[in-house]
């Protein structure tokens, strides 16, 4: 520990801080423009200048590493001269047009001008112009004549996410900030660019000109569109979402996110956005569907007693909405047939939940079945973080497809999903075959045959044993993994940590109200639906058609159930079957609690009204109990954070019982030449969005680039044709080097509903006349 | 890319520590050949050293001397730092124009000379200056472009950069 004193005041920080973060822990806020933690110093803009007694020159702060008793100034004449000439040459070309800029209020030039600049420039000559909300991409904007040259930008798209797509052109004061070939920058996270530029050159393209911070407010919130559960601040203008911004949390959290959540905020005002109640296809008032659902619910259960009617939970509530919804079942609809909406079939007990600070902590990382960059874009970020600090970190992909990337460099090894789990038991015995557990877990797999060499077997398995702390991100594809990751974390006696993957995004805060998340426990419900058992469906975000992976099962329940009501922000693929649909509010429009994938608690604001019709859960359920003449005790209070420690769910508890055997998987029907396999895409997790329309692509399903050169299919993609057991479809294929041959990928839960069509996959074919798009 | 390239960068990796500083060299070898780098060749020869190609672009773009648009056989780059502005580079350049029949930044039809600015030459106590692909001339009247064009006739102010 390092001890000086800044301005007069002592401070001790670790070696090798730098000035300005001593300074910060003090309280003293030296400007900066170029320097950002995340990216580390540069010492390009020259904005941090202080003074350091017994050096002959004013010194840079972000540059400058603290020593022994160093004694700082940041105030008095020479510095406050040092900041004034360096504000009067960023001006120096700089438009003055902060009267129309979107970033005008949050300004560091703006701020540290009127803090520390000079009232007015002496440079009197024609300014150089440039160009004027130029386009880094569809949403990102640049202004380059208000770009101070920091780098940050430049930094963040190379350093640190790995994708080169940003430079600086050209020398001196005709210096730019563009892409590369003065293409689109592609990236998934160039929108992080907006909040670290500190002035008003980087831009959202669907924010621009949309408001100033006099019209807007900020809600703190998260992001709901995959289980990262990103923090972030909600802009809201006149009952609209119109920008998310990321919120950094001090020592946690950087406060990036992806273009998905960044840009993807407008769903709750899109054009297929529900804001009518219809009932038998019909559009009615509210008060007529409510009370026609609760006629419908008093009708079932008098004539089919208790238990008569279902509840599946999906979408993105909040944790109170679903221990309401569990509430209502149970006290007035008699009935404990409620689950959560699941797209796979895997479950991981909290137990064996581990948090980000795992990741940050990590030398050896594991992909089980997810690419992060895909599924959870946020979590590579976290990663790539980790890669800096450790170049070591060993990182290993097991599942049907590569999980590892250019900018995540590692090993793979490819195993159909339904192998996954024989692949790490069979991995675990080579490794440490008397460890606890370990034998009954191969015990039926001991000679089953996998694509690939004992000798790698073995070495996979060492890697996991050897792993000083090893965390695990899992898509729960494959159910049997929860078993084996049980033993994995009983036989290592160092930290073991998984993250899962999978949604629902907030289906830790469904489990956290009383609801069974489990696959077996919605596959029961819908089981008894189909015999009989269960009359009635109530599916609040749920789409069965949709996310279950046994289709056949979701629509025999569908059909069979007698009435299927569905509470829905977007038309669902159900629609088919429901009799009510009920337009209901959601994210943003609702305050309350989402638990994220490591387990985190944390508050959505309410910022905006919902459109239309569309109420909160709390409104119907309230009004379903006026209907039944019950009082049901909606004010009784449960609170989430009750059972939390800090604001992270107990880990306690799930002990478990004795290992099982993984079970082995069946054989695959050798006349089938392909096989599908599904992924987590962010982009294509059922909520649509306007401003992200340009990065969409009708081309979702993906096949390797032999395949695809197979099948004429050119850069961007293209149609084939499919065979499938039920018939031929046309499906939306491109090439990705990450799929291996004679595989088809397709994103899980897509809102195609051609994706749902694919089982039984014979063949595919070059069509013959290829529709225009 | 042209095969002999690779050949080039191999060459220009031994020489050199890293592929960051065989970079210089290789762009200077390819422009001496080809007279410009297009944005083909910056992409080549980010592959060739497995550089990112915005690397490559900003390095290309930082150097005056490096083209990225084709350019006539002598590059006129006309001082206009101050010095040289004081000397009256603005009259020189006007008057160049007038004379080549081309506005700045531009190259003559027969593809002779391309005319463009350039920042502080470090010759200042001679301007007004001039350079000429590889060449300075100095203390130039600026009423009198004829004269440089003249004595940037002779064979030995060939050589390009
Ligand atoms: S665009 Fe913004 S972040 Fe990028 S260099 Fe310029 S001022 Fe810095
Ligand atoms: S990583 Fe997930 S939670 Fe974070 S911004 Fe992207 S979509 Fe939203
Ligand atoms: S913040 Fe220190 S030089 Fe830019
Ligand atoms: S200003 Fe022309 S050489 Fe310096």
């Amino acid at each position: 520990m390092i001890r000086l004193t800044i301005d007069g005041q002592e401070v001790t920080v670790p070696e090798g801080t730098m000035i300005v973060d001593a300074a910060a822990r003090l309280g003293v806020d030296v400007p900066v423009y170029c320097y950002h933690q995340a990216l580390g110093p540069l010492g390009a803009c020259r904005m941090c200048l202080v003074q350091v007694e017994k050096m002959p020159k004013l010194v840079t702060g972000c540059t400058t590493a603290v020593t022994e008793g160093m004694v700082v100034h940041t105030k008095g004449g020479a510095v406050e001269k040092g900041r004034k000439g360096v504000l009067e040459f960023l001006l120096i070309n700089h438009p003055l047009d902060c009267p129309v800029c979107d970033k005008g209020g949050e300004c560091y030039l703006q701020d540290y001008t009127f803090e520390y600049g000079p009232g007015r420039g002496r440079f009197q000559e024609p300014k150089i112009q440039k160009v004027k909300n130029g386009p880094i991409n569809d949403l990102v904007l640049i202004d380059q004549e208000r770009c101070v040259l920091c780098q940050r930008c430049v930094r963040f798209m190379g350093d640190y996410v790995g994708e080169e797509q940003l430079l600086l052109e050209g020398r001196g004061v005709e210096t730019v900030v563009t892409t590369v070939d003065h293409q689109p920058a592609t990236s998934q996270f160039t929108g992080n660019v907006i909040d670290l530029c500190p002035v008003g050159a980087l831009l959202s393209a669907p924010y621009y000109h949309k408001g100033r911070p006099w019209n807007i407010d900020r809600h703190s919130t998260v992001c709901p569109h995959c289980p990262v559960g990103c923090s972030s601040l909600a802009t809201t203008r006149e009952s609209h979402i119109i920008r998310l911004e990321g919120r950094p949390v001090p020592d946690r959290d950087w406060g990036w996110l992806c273009d998905r959540g960044r840009f993807g905020y407008d769903f709750g005002y899109h054009a297929d956005r529900i804001a009518d109640s219809w009932v038998k296809e019909r559009a009615t008032s509210a008060a007529q569907a409510t009370r026609d659902v609760a006629e419908w619910m008093q009708q079932t259960n008098a004539q089919y007693g208790p238990g008569s009617i279902g509840f599946v939970m999906g979408g993105q509530f909040t944790a109170e909405e679903a221990h309401l919804i569990k509430k209502f079942a149970h006290d007035v609809a008699q009935s404990d047939n409620v689950a959560v909406m699941r797209n796979v079939r895997g479950y991981l007990p909290a137990a064996l939940n581990g948090t980000f600070q795992d990741l940050t902590e990590a030398d050896t990382v594991v992909f089980v079945g997810v690419d992060p960059y895909e599924a959870v874009p946020v979590v590579h970020l976290k990663l790539r973080d980790r890669l800096r600090h450790f170049s070591q970190l060993k990182v290993l992909g097991v599942g049907p497809r590569r999980l590892t990337r250019d900018t995540m460099p590692g090993r793979d090894y490819l195993v159909a999903s339904q192998d996954e789990a024989v692949f790490f038991a069979r991995a675990l015995a080579a490794a440490a075959k008397d460890g606890p557990g370990v034998q009954t877990l191969v015990d039926s797999v001991r000679d089953y045959v996998l694509p690939v060499s004992d000798a790698d077997i073995e070495a996979f398995g060492q890697a996991l044993l050897d792993a000083e702390h090893l965390s695990l991100l899992w898509d729960g594809e494959n159910a049997a993994m929860a078993e084996v990751l049980a033993v994995l974390a009983g036989l290592r006696e160092k930290p073991t940590a998984v993250l899962p993957t999978f949604g629902p995004v907030n289906w830790r805060g469904y489990e956290q109200a009383g609801i069974d998340p489990r696959y077996d426990n919605v596959e029961e419900l819908l089981n008894k639906t189909r015999t009989g058992e269960i009359r009635m469906l109530v599916l609040w975000g749920a789409d069965l058609t949709r996310d279950l992976p046994d289709r056949q099962l979701a629509e025999q329940a569908l059909a069979k159930a007698d009435y299927v009501v569905s509470a829905q922000v977007v038309p669902p693929l159900d629609m088919p079957y429901i009799d009510a649909l009920l337009p209901v509010a959601t994210w943003g429009e609702v305050e309350g609690t989402y638990v994220n994938m490591e387990g985190r608690l944390s508050i959505g604001a309410a910022g905006v009204q919902p459109p239309g019709q569309a109420r909160p859960t709390r409104t119907y359920v309230a009004n379903w109990g006026r209907l039944f003449r019950q009082d049901f005790g909606l004010d009784d209070e449960w609170d989430p954070f009750d059972s939390a420690q800090g604001d992270l769910i107990s880990r306690a508890g799930n002990n478990h019982g004795p290992a099982q055997a993984v079970p082995r998987p069946g054989t695959r029907d050798a006349s089938q030449e392909w096989t599908i396999i599904e992924g987590d895409w962010v982009m294509e997790n059922g909520m649509p969005s306007e401003i992200l329309e340009p990065r969409e692509t009708e081309f979702v399903a993906r096949v390797s680039p032999e395949d695809a050169a197979r099948l004429g299919i050119g850069e961007h993609g293209g149609y084939v044709e499919a065979q499938t057991a039920g018939g031929t479809v046309m499906i939306g294929v491109q090439a990705d080097p990450a799929i291996v041959e004679r595989t088809l990928w397709i994103p899980r839960g897509s809102r195609h509903d051609w994706a749902q069509h694919l089982e039984g996959l014979v063949k595919l074919t070059r069509p013959e006349e290829v529709p225009s798009v | 890319m042209k095969p002999e390239w690779n050949q080039w960068a191999r060459e220009f990796k031994e020489q050199y520590p890293g592929a960051n500083s065989a970079l210089m060299p290789l762009l200077h070898r390819i422009q001496a050949e080809e007279g410009w780098l297009s944005d083909e060749t910056i992409h080549d020869v980010a592959t060739l050293f497995d550089l990112p190609e915005s690397y490559v672009e900003s390095v290309a773009s930082f150097y005056s001397l490096f083209f990225r648009n084709q350019v006539g056989k002598k590059v006129v780059h006309v001082c206009v730092g101050l010095s040289c502005a004081l000397a009256g580079s603005d009259r020189l350049m006007e008057n160049l124009e007038h004379r080549l029949g081309i506005k700045e930044g531009q190259t003559t039809a027969d593809g002779e000379y391309t005319l463009l600015e350039a920042e502080c030459l470090a010759a200042c106590n001679q301007a007004p200056v001039v350079q000429v692909n590889l060449r300075y001339f100095e203390g130039l009247d600026p009423e009198r472009p004829d004269v440089l064009l003249e004595s940037s006739k002779s064979p030995e102010e060939e050589v390009k950069p």
